[in-house]
């Protein structure tokens, strides 16, 4: 339980990949070494040579087998091992042997270091390491040819591939980590909602009740608590509305916005919309609301209706404020104030929506603003 | 004549403080009970007038509770008194025969009020009900479930239901619509009561369906 196994490398395999294939690649180069050996210029060197490969394949196993252990320095020692043992090919082999185009001591062994420089460093690492060993490729023939750069095009394209990999692991991991960390946020808020609901509120719901009662100061008190207890229900009983394929919640982001004063009613169920609406509508609403609170006095109430016709969105925002007296709104337009009214209507049709204001003298305002359901997914069968 | 209450709630502070209140304004609090199971047994000894009923019960839901109370006790009447953000719980105790729902938040003169309300037969309609009734109506018509189908609005309930849930009291209604106080209140009642009707027809063609399948088997 110590490590989740979303903190393990997810290169993991691909490291273990590359410990196999250096001992495949070791006995290759054993049989290489046993049949060409006879013609060596200094077979004693060749030998020397395979046994630092041998060394090293096993410091190499010993340490990248542990995660813990895959040092920078390692697989940068382990791209100089290889071109070194590589380059004593100038001294071990014979001119008719590289006439004959015969394996260099390391044979294909020297395939294995571009692919742990890919697994440690990326799709850069590992180009840059199959560029060294090509070049080193070239420096032991003392020739460029045919072979040379296709050995060249294989080192440097294996490197490219398995640092792809590498790094398209460890993202899908990052994304994975991520995913895991918001659950188990979400997962602590519902916990945390639970303990606010038992507790919390329960007790600044007695203050409210018995603060009314006892009037005066303590009255003060009990709106204040009044006012939290509905903001910290709010919260704690409206689900995060994800940005989960671009749709939001309208009646949960709606029923945020009440308050003591302010009754927001809707169908029981969600109202999906595209996020970006929802956001508009609520600012809407809230710009309506802030026109109540300024002109019909601190008494005032307000209600929010949502209703969901299926084909479209109709929003009320209802006061039983005092009103405004015809003609008001016309004049304060005339003389150029682009007020509240203004914005509302066209911040309504920017959304392709209509609006209507109703309002007489003492008879409060109401706005009613309806949006057709953008077209795309579900509803309006029939 | 004095009303009898019971109270259901899962918190102390809350129950006490409700029976307190209820208590100080001429109530007579009968019983307290903080889950289902307890409201159910202890209901049908106490008979009260009127349930106030919490939804948020832990183990079994106060939907249930109000469903066997409603339905064992005709004489007896559920008023849900609820946390704002539960609104699907809450609908669903309505349909299940709850006669109104108030807001935890509400005033206690809101409160005795309701209670008042409650224990003479009339439903107690918020504005946030009235939401959600319109817009259960409308999503019955819009995915019409098999078998029975769905309860209407008239033209006229349906405009009674939106000046509800847009805030108007029904002396306001009234006066809007030309049409009398006592009428207002029986489109609200109507409307609730097919409601509730349609909840029972289609519990019973479920159990009906459920125990033809069993058989079957």
């Amino acid at each position: 339980m110590s490590t989740s196994p979303a903190l393990r490398d997810p290169a993991t395999p691909l490291w273990w990949g590359t410990i196999v294939l250096r001992w495949v690649t070791l006995a290759f180069a054993l049989g290489a070494l046993l049949v060409h050996h006879s013609g060596y210029d200094r077979p004693g060197l060749a030998w020397a040579g395979f046994g630092v490969m041998a060394a090293w394949s096993l410091v190499t196993t010993l340490t990248f087998a542990r995660e813990s252990l895959r040092l920078r320095s390692l697989v940068v020692a382990d791209v100089v091992v290889t071109c070194g043992v590589m380059l004593t090919s100038q001294l071990v082999l014979s001119d008719q042997q590289f006439a004959e185009t015969a394996p260099l001591v390391t044979t294909v062994w020297a395939s294995v270091a571009p692919l742990t420089a890919g697994a440690r460093f990326g799709a850069v690492g590992g180009v840059l390491a199959g560029l060294v060993m090509a070049v080193c490729t070239g420096l032991a023939r003392l020739e460029v040819d045919l072979d040379v750069a296709r050995d060249g095009v294989l080192l440097t394209a294996s490197g490219l591939l398995i640092g792809i990999t590498a790094t398209t692991a460890r993202r899908s991991q990052a994304t994975l980590a991520q995913a895991m960390r918001t659950e188990a946020a979400t997962a602590e808020r519902e916990r945390l909602a639970r303990s606010i609901h038992d507790s919390v509120l329960q007790v600044l719901a007695r203050v409210r009740r018995r603060g009314a009662e006892l009037g005066g100061e303590a009255a003060e008190l009990a709106r204040l608590a009044g006012e939290q207890e509905i903001a910290l229900r709010a919260l704690v009983t409206t689900e995060p509305s994800g940005p989960a394929d671009g749709d939001a919640d309208l009646r949960a982001a709606l029923q945020l916005l009440a308050t003591p004063r302010v009754q927001v009613s809707g169908p029981a169920g969600e109202v999906r919309l595209p996020a970006t609406i929802v956001t508009e509508l609520v600012a809407v609403t809230k710009e309506a609301l802030s026109n109540v609170e300024r002109h019909a006095g601190p008494s005032a109430k307000a209600w929010v209706l949502l209703e969901d016709l299926g084909e479209d969105i109709v929003l009320t925002i209802r006061d039983d404020g005092p009103g405004i007296p015809p003609g008001r709104l016309e004049q304060a337009e005339a003389e150029g104030h682009l007020g509240v009214a203004t914005s509302i209507r066209g911040r309504v049709n920017d959304l392709g929506g209509t609006s209507t204001l109703e309002t007489a003298p003492g008879a409060g305002t109401e706005w009613e603003i309806r949006l057709p359901r953008p077209r795309q997914r579900r509803r309006g069968s029939r | 004549m004095t009303v009898s209450v019971m109270i259901v709630d899962d918190h102390p502070i809350w129950r006490d403080g409700v029976a307190r209140d209820l208590a100080e304004h001429g109530f007579d609090v009968r019983a307290t009970a903080a889950d289902a199971d307890a409201a159910v047994r202890i209901a049908r000894t106490v008979r009260p007038d009127v349930v106030l009923m919490d939804l948020n019960l832990g183990d079994t839901s106060g939907v249930v509770a109000t469903r066997s109370i409603t339905g064992d006790l005709p004489q007896t009447r559920v008023l849900v008194l609820s946390a704002s953000g539960e609104h699907s719980d809450v609908l669903e105790a309505v349909k299940a025969g709850a006669s109104g729902y108030l807001v935890k938040s509400a005033s206690v003169r809101e409160l005795v009020e309701a209670v008042h309300r409650t224990a003479d037969g009339d439903p107690v309609f918020t504005a946030g009900l009235a939401g959600m009734v319109l817009g259960e109506y409308r999503r019955m018509a819009d995915a019409p479930a098999a078998g029975e189908p769905p309860p209407r609005l008239t033209e006229r309930e349906t405009d009674v239901l939106r000046l509800v849930a847009k805030g108007l009291t029904a002396k306001q209604i009234a006066d809007r619509l030309v049409i009398s106080h006592r009428t207002v209140e029986n489109h609200v009642q109507s409307t609730l009561r097919k409601l509730q009707l349609h909840n029972r027809v289609e519990l019973a063609r479920y159990a009906i369906e459920h125990g033809l399948d069993r058989e079957e088997d």
